[in-house]
């Protein structure tokens, strides 16, 4: 085919484009455009509270904003000290439980990492991230 | 100028030198451009292998294969299921560069555009646009690896699914330099054969 180089590579990206296009639509319910969290993994600082007893709480951020302050008896489980801090956690869980973790606010994105690793490493279902974070929290508690 | 009519005859031993240089040169030419179609083949394949591995769960295929069970082959490939696209978008988000809706756009995209870029080499479609597009994207993903490196994030490239999850800093590059090194190989051949 005679075109231009640029011709052509614009011909390939646009036919690209039409699968692309027609998976994205198949996943629509299975990824969310607006945050790496899907949906069904997310809830918010009332659907966690209405978990009540059943919850577990882990706060996400380094140690030293835990110490500062925290979800009270929210337990730290951070990636800078992820081998030490995970058998503590373990420790509590139990089948049946319910795990929301919290980073500092909606942009962060340790809370989400500590999930995948969960999720993965653990085994751990049932593992869902506080939207908004930190901040979330504390606006609705005080 | 005059010339006399004999100095345009050619003798028939000059006649035969050049058919017979011309000769080696077309044979030459034509093992040269075998040559470049199996180059053209192993890339091709090495990009819809990358771009298959994006879109359809192939673990359980790629071991088998690796373990040499090819019996279960044929039931892998009825089993075959949509990858998931969110672990991809996440393999690219991990590099920090781009904001979310466009790690999710690009996981949707690249690897169908891998797979388009590969059919043109393949059956010499679009040939130049293709090479052009795979060698950009192959630049572009090894200088984000570097960036990335440099800035001491902890990376999975995904670009060959769950194969290269472990892949180290050193494996990658040096997949990513082979790989660019075919394609400028090819870009410069066709460049060349052009000319001829």
């Amino acid at each position: 085919m005679k075109s231009s180089l640029v011709g052509q590579a614009v011909i390939l990206a646009a036919l690209a484009l039409l699968p692309a296009a027609g998976e994205a639509i198949y996943f629509r319910d299975k990824i969310s455009w607006r945050s790496a969290i899907a949906p069904s993994e997310m809830v918010t600082v009332d659907q966690a509270r209405g978990l009540g007893d059943t919850a577990i709480w882990i706060d996400a951020r380094p140690d030293d904003e835990f110490a500062s302050d925290h979800v009270p008896g929210a337990i730290s489980l951070n990636e800078d000290r992820w081998n030490e801090l995970l058998p503590q956690f373990l420790a509590v869980w139990s089948p049946g439980k319910k795990t929301v973790i919290y980073c500092s606010s909606l942009s962060c994105n340790s809370s989400r990492e500590v999930a995948r690793r969960l999720r993965k490493e653990a085994q751990l279902s049932d593992v869902f991230v506080l939207e908004g974070g930190w901040e979330a929290w504390v606006k609705k508690n005080r | 100028m005059n010339q006399t009519p004999n100095a345009q005859l050619r003798t028939p031993n000059a006649e035969l030198s050049e058919h017979s240089t011309l000769g080696v040169q077309r044979s030459e030419l034509g093992v040269g451009r075998y040559l470049w179609r199996f180059l053209d083949f192993v890339v091709a394949g090495i990009f819809i292998f990358a771009g298959l591995t994006k879109i359809f769960n192939l673990d359980q295929l790629i071991a088998d294969l690796q373990h040499l069970r090819f019996a279960s082959v044929f039931s892998d490939l009825g089993n075959l299921s949509l990858a998931n696209v969110a672990e991809f978008a996440s393999d690219i988000d991990n590099f920090k560069l781009l904001p979310w809706p466009v790690s999710v756009a690009l996981a949707f995209y690249l690897p169908w555009l891998e797979i388009f870029c590969a059919l043109g080499l393949l059956f010499r479609f679009l040939y130049r646009g293709a090479l052009s597009i795979l060698t950009l994207s192959v630049v572009a993903f090894t200088l984000a690896i570097i960036a990335a490196k440099v800035r001491g994030l902890d990376i999975t490239c995904g670009c060959f699914g769950h194969a290269s999850q472990h892949w180290s800093f050193p494996a990658h590059l040096a997949t990513n330099l082979a790989i660019l090194a075919a394609l400028l190989t090819l870009g410069f051949s066709s460049r060349l054969r052009k000319s001829l």
